[in-house]
C-alpha cells in the first residue's frame, strides 16, 4: 500500500512470512509506482513489467530476461521499519531510539483530514503531545490521536482506543473521529471560531 | 516540435459547430467548412494546416516541412479501418508511445490477452533508425500471445514490428491470424494537450471479416485502458531523455532508440532533460 | 439472457461480474457507446428511452437499472448473494445499493469527463466522490469492527458488487483510492473472489498466483 515520509513516498508491504517492508515507491525501470504491484513470497514485483525486489531493495528478477541475475545497482532504497503493538513505523535516517508506545492502547483505523494539525488540536480543544499523540474522553473512554502531517493541510490521524474498549464503543470512537474530522475541516476552511 | 501534424479529431465527428480542443497548451477548435473540408482555427482565428488521412483531422501549430507520414497499408482493399475512440490520459504524450512501443509488460498489465505468464521473455530483436525516413524502426519481435487479436482462436507467437514516424505517432505491424502474409495494422496517433496530458487517437486498418466493428473497437479499447493506469502513474510526469533516472534492459532496445531519437531532433515537449 | 453491454462501463461491469461470480451465462451484445453513441441511437432507445446502458433482457423481462440486475441473477441462481438471512442484513443491502448510485454520479461522472472528456464540473464531482469514498470507509470500518468483511455481512452480497466498480475506478476520474485502507482491504477482497473477473483499469491480482514456472519442454 502506498504511505509517505517526510522521506518521500514509500510502498508499504507484508511479505508472505509476515515481515513488514518499506520500499521507495518508484520502481527503477520505467518508474511506476512500486505501490501498485504485487507481493510473492519475499519479494515485491513492480505490476509494469514484474521486475521484484527483495526486502533489502535489491532487484532478484526481471522476467523480460529469466536467465539474467540483475546487477547490484538495480535496487530501490528501503526505509528501517518497526511493527509494535499493530502499529507500523517507518524511520527516516537512521532511528535513535526505539519507536514511542502508547500503553493501554490499541489501534482502531486511520483517516486524512484535510485539515492541519493546528486546526485538528484546535477542533479537539486539546493538543498533542511530543510523540503527536492527542487523547479525548468520549463516554468515560479515551480515545487516542496520532498526527501524522502529510501536507501543511492535510494530516494523517491515527484513532487509538482503550484496550478494553466494548465493541460498541469502538464504533463509536470510529464515529467520534469522523466528527473531529469535520470539525478540523471546518476550522480549517473558515479559521477558528469563537 | 512546433512544426509537426498531430491528431486533433475524428473526421467523421466533425460538424459545422466548433469542436473545441488544443494543441500544446493553444486552444484550437476542428470544424467543417462550407465547402465540406475540414478546418483548423487557433483562438486567436488564425486559420491552421489542416490534413484528413486515417480517418482523423490533422494539424499543426506551425509549418510542417514534410507531408503527414504515409500508411501503404491504408489504402490497401479488403481492409477494416476502425477509428477507435479518443481517451484522454493524464501524463505526458511522449510516455503513451513509448508504452505502446514496449511488450515487456504483456504479461502483467494485458494478461491473458496479449501475454501471460510464465510466458515473460523478450527475445532479442533488431532496432534502427532509418536515416532515410528518419524513424524508428523494430523489426522481428517475437512474443507468445494467448489471444493476438479477436481474429485469433487460441495462443499464437506473434510477429511485430513497431514503427514511430513522428515524435508523437507510433504504428504497429502484427501478425494478422486469418492472412499471414499481411500485417494489421495498429497505431496510436497521440495529440499533445499539454506537457503532462494528451487525447489519444488509436486507429487500425485490419483484416477480418468476421468480427463486428464494436467488437474491433472495444478490443482496442480494452487494450489502451489497461495501459492507461500505468501510464498516470509513472514518476517523473515527463519522460526522461537523459540516462540515469531509469534503467533499460536489452528488450527496451526500442524504447531507448526512441528516447535517443526524440534528444537528437530536440522534440523535448512532454520530456525532461536533466537527471534529477 | 442478453446483455446490452460496454466494455468500459462500469455499470455493465457489475452485471458481467455478477454473473462470473454466480455461473451464469450472458449472451453480450456490444454496444457502441464511444465513440459511437449507439446508446442514443434509434435501436436501444426504442428499448430504453433513458439512452443508459447496461439492458438486461431475459424473454419478456426487460431490466434498464444495474442494481436490479444484480438482484434478477442472485436471485434467479444464487440467492445466497441477496443477503435476506436477517432483516439488519436486508437493510444493509439496500442501503449500500442505493448509496451506489451515488458512485455512479460522481465517481463514475468525473471519471467520462476525465477519460472520455463528457462535460461536467469535475471538482464538484470529484468533491461529491471523496464524501463518497469516506462515507463507505467508514461504514467498511465498522463492518470490520463486528467481524465482517463486507458491506452487509461477512460473505459478499449483491451490495457489494453494486459499489466495487465505480470505487476501484475513481485514480480513472482524478479520486486517489490512497487515503482509505479499509476500502483497499474490501477491494482486494472483492477481487480474491472464486470467479472474479476484472474489466480493463482494474488489474489481475498477480499474487493470487505463485510465479508459473515453464513446463519442461514448453517453448
Amino acid at each position: 500500500m502506498p504511505a509517505r515520509t517526510s522521506a518521500g513516498s514509500i510502498a508499504l508491504w507484508r511479505s508472505d512470512s509476515g515481515r513488514p517492508a518499506a520500499s521507495a515507491d518508484r520502481c527503477p525501470h520505467r518508474g511506476m509506482r512500486l505501490s501498485h504491484g504485487f507481493v510473492r513470497g519475499e519479494a515485491l514485483s513492480c505490476i509494469y513489467h514484474g521486475w521484484s525486489y527483495a526486502q533489502a531493495g535489491n532487484c532478484l528478477r526481471i522476467p523480460a530476461h529469466p536467465g539474467l541475475t540483475p546487477p547490484e545497482t538495480i535496487r530501490v532504497a528501503t526505509q528501517q521499519i518497526e511493527e509494535a503493538d499493530g502499529v507500523i513505523w517507518v524511520a527516516v535516517g537512521e532511528p535513535t531510539d526505539q519507536p514511542p508506545r502508547f500503553d493501554g492502547f490499541v489501534p482502531l483505523r486511520s483517516l486524512t483530514a484535510q485539515a492541519g494539525i493546528a486546526a485538528i488540536e484546535a477542533a479537539a480543544g486539546a493538543k498533542k503531545n511530543a510523540n503527536g499523540f492527542l487523547r479525548q474522553s468520549l463516554h468515560s473512554e479515551e480515545i487516542g490521536f496520532l498526527l501524522v502531517e502529510q501536507e501543511p493541510d492535510q494530516t494523517l490521524v491515527h484513532v487509538f482506543i482503550g484496550d478494553n474498549a466494548t465493541p460498541l464503543n469502538r464504533i463509536l470512537a470510529s464515529r467520534a473521529a469522523e466528527a473531529l474530522r469535520r470539525k478540523a475541516e471546518g476550522v480549517q476552511t473558515n479559521g477558528i471560531s469563537a | 516540435m512546433l512544426n509537426e501534424w498531430y491528431p486533433v479529431g475524428l473526421f467523421s465527428q466533425l460538424s459545422k459547430s466548433a469542436y473545441k480542443t488544443a494543441l500544446m497548451g493553444e486552444p484550437i477548435e476542428v470544424s467543417i467548412a462550407a465547402d465540406g473540408n475540414a478546418k483548423v482555427t487557433s483562438h486567436t482565428g488564425r486559420e491552421l494546416p489542416v490534413r484528413v488521412r486515417y480517418g482523423h483531422v490533422w494539424s499543426s501549430l506551425g509549418a510542417p516541412q514534410k507531408e503527414l507520414f504515409a500508411i501503404p497499408e491504408a489504402d490497401q482493399p479488403g481492409r477494416r479501418f476502425v477509428d477507435v475512440g479518443v481517451v484522454r490520459v493524464r501524463c505526458s504524450p511522449l510516455r503513451a508511445v513509448e508504452n505502446f512501443l514496449d511488450i515487456a509488460h504483456f504479461p502483467f498489465v494485458h494478461t491473458d490477452i496479449l501475454g501471460a505468464e510464465p510466458h515473460t521473455e523478450v527475445q532479442n530483436y533488431k532496432v534502427e533508425i532509418r536515416d532515410v525516413e528518419d524513424e524508428v524502426w523494430a523489426t522481428q519481435v517475437k512474443f507468445y500471445q494467448p489471444q493476438a487479436a479477436k481474429s485469433a482462436s487460441g495462443g499464437i507467437t506473434t510477429e511485430y514490428m513497431y514503427r514511430v514516424p513522428a515524435p508523437t505517432c507510433s504504428v504497429l505491424y502484427k501478425t494478422c491470424p486469418p492472412r499471414p502474409s499481411e500485417w494489421d495494422v495498429i497505431t496510436l496517433f497521440v495529440q499533445p494537450l499539454a506537457e503532462d496530458l494528451c487525447d489519444v487517437w488509436p486507429w487500425m486498418a485490419l483484416f477480418d471479416d468476421d468480427t463486428s466493428m464494436t467488437d474491433l473497437i472495444h478490443f482496442q479499447q480494452t487494450i489502451f485502458l489497461q495501459d492507461r493506469s500505468i501510464l498516470e502513474n509513472q514518476i517523473p510526469r515527463l519522460l526522461p531523455l537523459d540516462p540515469g533516472m531509469e534503467i533499460p534492459t536489452r528488450a527496451d532496445l526500442t524504447s531507448v532508440a526512441y528516447r535517443r531519437w526524440l534528444k537528437r531532433h530536440n522534440y523535448t515537449y512532454g520530456a525532461q532533460l536533466v537527471a534529477q | 439472457m442478453k446483455l446490452y453491454d460496454y466494455i468500459l462501463s462500469p455499470s455493465c461491469y457489475k452485471v458481467r461480474l455478477m454473473a462470473a461470480l454466480t455461473g451464469v451465462k450472458l449472451d453480450i451484445r456490444p454496444v457502441d457507446f464511444h465513440p459511437g453513441g449507439e446508446h442514443r441511437g434509434p435501436e436501444l432507445m426504442a428499448l430504453n428511452p433513458a439512452g443508459s446502458i447496461p439492458i438486461l433482457e431475459d424473454g419478456n423481462l426487460l431490466l434498464t437499472e444495474s442494481s436490479a440486475m444484480l438482484v434478477y441473477l442472485a436471485a434467479k441462481s444464487a440467492p445466497e448473494w441477496l443477503g435476506g438471512a436477517t432483516a439488519d442484513e436486508a437493510a444493509r443491502v439496500q442501503q449500500w445499493l442505493s448509496f451506489s448510485h451515488r458512485l455512479t454520479a460522481s465517481l463514475g461522472g468525473a471519471r467520462l469527463h476525465e477519460m472520455l472528456r463528457r462535460p461536467g464540473n469535475i471538482a464538484t464531482l470529484q468533491a461529491q466522490g471523496i464524501a463518497a469514498l469516506r462515507e463507505l470507509e467508514a461504514g467498511l470500518v465498522e463492518q470490520s469492527l463486528c467481524g465482517k468483511r463486507f458491506l452487509a455481512s461477512d460473505r459478499p452480497t449483491v451490495a457489494d458488487i453494486a459499489c466495487f466498480p465505480y470505487v476501484a475506478l475513481a485514480p480513472d476520474g482524478g479520486v486517489s483510492l490512497d487515503p482509505y485502507p479499509a476500502i483497499r482491504l474490501w477491494s482486494r477482497a472483492v477481487r480474491a473472489l472464486d470467479a472474479f473477473i476484472e474489466m480493463p483499469g482494474i488489474h489481475r491480482l498477480h499474487e493470487l498466483k505463485p510465479e508459473p514456472q515453464i513446463a519442461p519442454g514448453e517453448e
